[in-house]
């Protein structure tokens, strides 16, 4: 009995392959993600794109000691004013003409925060804490030298780092935390997820298609370009990206671990899934159309995974030395508790749950946290940690480390 | 899996090379103490105590011109800021011990400097030189800008120290600036001459944090970050594109950053042959550690290849213009070709030595964000 299993399933898996080959060769991807309608494109992610930016002039905002009170910082997070007026935060006019917010897409994910808005709200308000504590703990501190329990400054190389009392660089924790909280968990958790794509009428309407009201795009279509535009919506040719330009997010860290060698063809493996994904929509073969989210949600989960893995193991590396590079591990660990974070937006292929449970996560930042923070944490618990991590995924903390 | 496969091609390779594996001589045979006494007695204190004298010298000509500031005492200054600078291109690549704790290269020559920042030090005051933040608003590359940048001839930058109503302040910056100096340049020496130097050279077993071990890595950094990037292949744009004649070491002074560059390349020379600092002594050094090793690359002597092309990129530079400013931007090529010459030792000696000596690479390159 058990044999027979066992021989059939080779057989099972050739029948599958086979299928899916047969399936595949129907639809015809191109090799950019550009797709039209009537001689017109049917691509649209502009609300990804002004997401990304506002992200990006919130983190610079950050460091901006002499002009940024908390006051803009917050208005930047909300786009909009405390009593809930209309607020011209950004540089950037069109971010202040938008309608957008970085914080309503904060953990705000169908598949984990639909029915879970206590805790969404507890994850948009942690970043309003960081954002708080910078211009109220750092700032004053500009010009004093960073001590266990004093925020201050730190040299890193030749440049300085601003951290709280704990070590952390509150800039590092927002920007990072932002990849998952906010990009990973859209891209991942909503936009793919067929409770998105196939809500109401979707289906049907992109069978026949049937366009959404005053637009060049069925809603499947345009939900899916959705998820594409956190991941390469504020590139320079966002049809055609290079895969790691941008300024600091998500395809910045799929462009590092795509040259590590370990995770070498990442980049374009992702890529060429949300083309395939986007046709295979076009075409209405929605199996084909899961299985490329599935390839997503593994890729970027593991993109995520890596830099955390990394950021640890190069703390660690500065903290384990005769004499202890303070700053640049301040640096490190400060991106990696960003990307720890990030992992509870993570998403497990085939399934319902982030690679590591919130709470395990939650743990883990806690012992980075504990003490006097970054300042005594152990060599041993960077490891243990990354550790903990790499054996959700298939790779070692070796190969994420170089 | 794919490196794992490289590696057991490379192991074997290397193995069907020495024909009978590792019978050759052993590095752990070498007596790595001698080089480590060499180094110490007759590289590192005597350089150190040279630039201790110099920063004395700067710092009372500074206060001689702070409290008489005339052309004659500008110019007066400006020499021993020259002297002084010299003279620190012979100890910024020891940066161990309590070199390491200060920072000491950070805070003495991190160029271009932060001019803006030097300014509002100025007029406001209340600056404290510890902070990173200040790591670019002191040292040479500062006094540069105080001593040459000020203004478009010696009038112009008298008056700022004279006549401007800022004049005070301009004298205490730049006395603190070169009492700053003096005193990394002391306490740095004091920690080699206290105990430090039988530490550094009874550490002699090898291993990551082995004296020999870090000391070569501190040099081989020092080569290809500080030498061969900061002073020629970032002025030249190599790694920006086009070229940034504005991040030229000693920038605003006419023509010393040519000077400082052979001084420097001359400096790590002596050091891997072992050249006592100010005397034509060849003592033990990494040469000697090589030859012990019979070390070949493609056929040929390592130690005699790397001698060879520290020739090659000196005499490449003889030709650029002495102040590197006008070089990148009137014949940048000539700048680029000087720093392939100075790359092709980063490889003989990053890869080739440290391999022939057992010695692991302990920095990579930053993550840049």
């Amino acid at each position: 009995m058990r044999l027979t299993k066992i021989l059939l399933l080779p057989l099972l898996t050739l029948a599958f392959i086979s299928c899916d080959n047969n399936e595949t060769a129907k639809i015809e991807a191109p090799s950019t993600y550009e797709f039209t309608r009537n001689g017109e494109s049917s691509v649209s992610f502009t609300g990804q794109t002004t997401r990304i930016q506002m992200a990006s002039e919130l983190t610079s905002a950050m460091m901006d000691f002499d002009n940024t009170t908390e006051e803009l910082l917050l208005e930047m997070y909300r786009n909009e004013t405390a009593e809930g007026g209309d607020a011209d935060p950004f540089q950037n006019e069109d971010l202040n003409e938008a309608t957008k917010n970085i914080k309503g897409k904060v953990a705000a994910s169908t598949d984990y925060f639909s029915s879970n808005t206590q805790l969404s709200a507890e994850i948009k308000n942690e970043f309003e804490g960081w954002l708080s504590a910078q211009v109220q703990d750092v700032f004053p501190n500009e010009n004093t030298q960073a001590a266990p329990g004093q925020p201050g400054q730190i040299a890193d190389g030749s440049s300085a780092r601003y951290v709280n009392g704990k070590g952390f660089e509150y800039n590092q924790l927002v920007g990072k935390s932002l990849i998952g909280a906010l990009m990973a968990d859209q891209m991942l958790n909503n936009y793919l997820s067929t409770a998105v794509l196939d809500a109401g009428t979707n289906r049907e309407d992109n069978s026949n298609g049937t366009l959404a009201d005053g637009a060049n795009y069925t809603d499947m279509e345009h939900k899916w370009d959705e998820a594409y535009g956190y991941l390469f919506g504020n590139a320079d040719n966002p049809a055609n990206p290079a895969i790691g330009e941008g300024n600091g997010f998500l395809n910045t860290y799929l462009g590092r671990v795509d040259a590590d060698e370990d995770f070498a063809g990442i980049g374009q493996e992702t890529f060429d899934a949300f083309i395939l994904g986007r046709a295979a929509i076009e075409a209405g073969a929605y199996d084909i159309r899961d299985e490329q989210a599935q390839i997503i949600r593994e890729n970027i989960s593991t993109v995520i995974a890596v830099r955390a893995v990394y950021y640890l193991q190069s703390g660690k590396n500065a903290l384990d030395q005769a004499t202890p590079d303070y700053g640049a591990a301040f640096h490190d660990l400060s991106e990696a508790y960003g990307f720890l974070y990030s992992l509870k937006f993570s998403r497990v292929p085939n399934s319902d749950s982030p690679y590591l449970g919130m709470q395990e996560i939650d743990e883990m930042l806690a012992q980075l946290e504990a003490g006097q923070g970054l300042w005594d944490v152990e060599p041993s618990t960077l490891d243990e940690i990354s550790e903990t991590i790499a054996a959700q995924f298939e790779f070692t903390v070796s190969q994420a480390a170089n | 899996m794919k490196k794992l496969t490289a590696l057991l091609f490379t192991v074997l390779i290397v193995w069907g090379c020495t024909g009978n594996g590792p019978s050759g001589p052993d590095p752990d045979d070498f007596d790595r103490e001698a080089i480590l006494v060499n180094w110490a007695d007759n590289i590192i204190v005597p350089a150190f105590t040279h630039f201790s004298e110099t920063t004395d010298q700067l710092h009372t000509s500074a206060q001689e011109f702070a409290s008489n500031p005339t052309e004659q005492n500008l110019v007066k200054l400006r020499t021993s800021w020259e002297n002084a600078y010299l003279a620190f291109q012979h100890v910024s690549m020891f940066e161990m011990g309590e070199a390491m704790q200060l920072r000491f290269r950070d805070n003495l020559n991190i160029y271009p400097s932060d001019t803006s920042n030097i300014n509002e030090n100025i007029t406001e005051g209340g600056y404290n030189l510890e902070l990173p933040s200040q790591n670019s608003s002191q040292g040479f590359p500062a006094l540069d800008y105080l001593l040459n940048g000020l203004g478009e001839n010696d009038a112009e930058i008298l008056a700022s120290y004279t006549t401007d109503s800022n004049a005070e302040n301009y004298r205490v910056y730049l006395t603190d600036l070169t009492e700053r100096a003096d005193n990394l340049a002391n306490q740095v020496l004091e920690n080699w001459t206290n105990g430090y130097r039988d530490e550094f050279v009874s550490n002699s077993g090898n291993g990551a944090n082995s004296s020999l071990d870090m000391m070569v890595n501190d040099y081989i950094y020092y080569y290809e970050k500080h030498l061969r990037a900061g002073k020629v292949g970032i002025p030249a744009g190599v790694f920006s594109g086009s070229p940034l004649s504005s991040h030229v070491e000693a920038y605003y002074s006419e023509g010393l950053s040519k000077a400082l560059f052979n001084e420097a390349l001359t400096a790590s020379i002596n050091f891997f042959n072992g050249t006592h600092f100010d005397a034509e002594v060849n003592g033990q050094s990494l040469d000697d550690y090589l030859d012990y090793l019979n070390t070949m690359k493609d056929g040929a002597d390592l130690t005699m290849l790397i001698n060879d092309q520290f020739q090659t990129a000196q005499s490449r530079a003889e030709n650029l213009d002495p102040d590197f400013a006008a070089q990148v931007e009137t014949d940048n090529s000539l700048m680029l070709s000087t720093y392939d010459e100075l790359q092709r030792n980063v490889v003989n000696m990053k890869v080739d030595m440290l391999q022939a000596l057992s010695i692991n690479v302990d920095y990579v390159d930053a993550d840049g964000d």
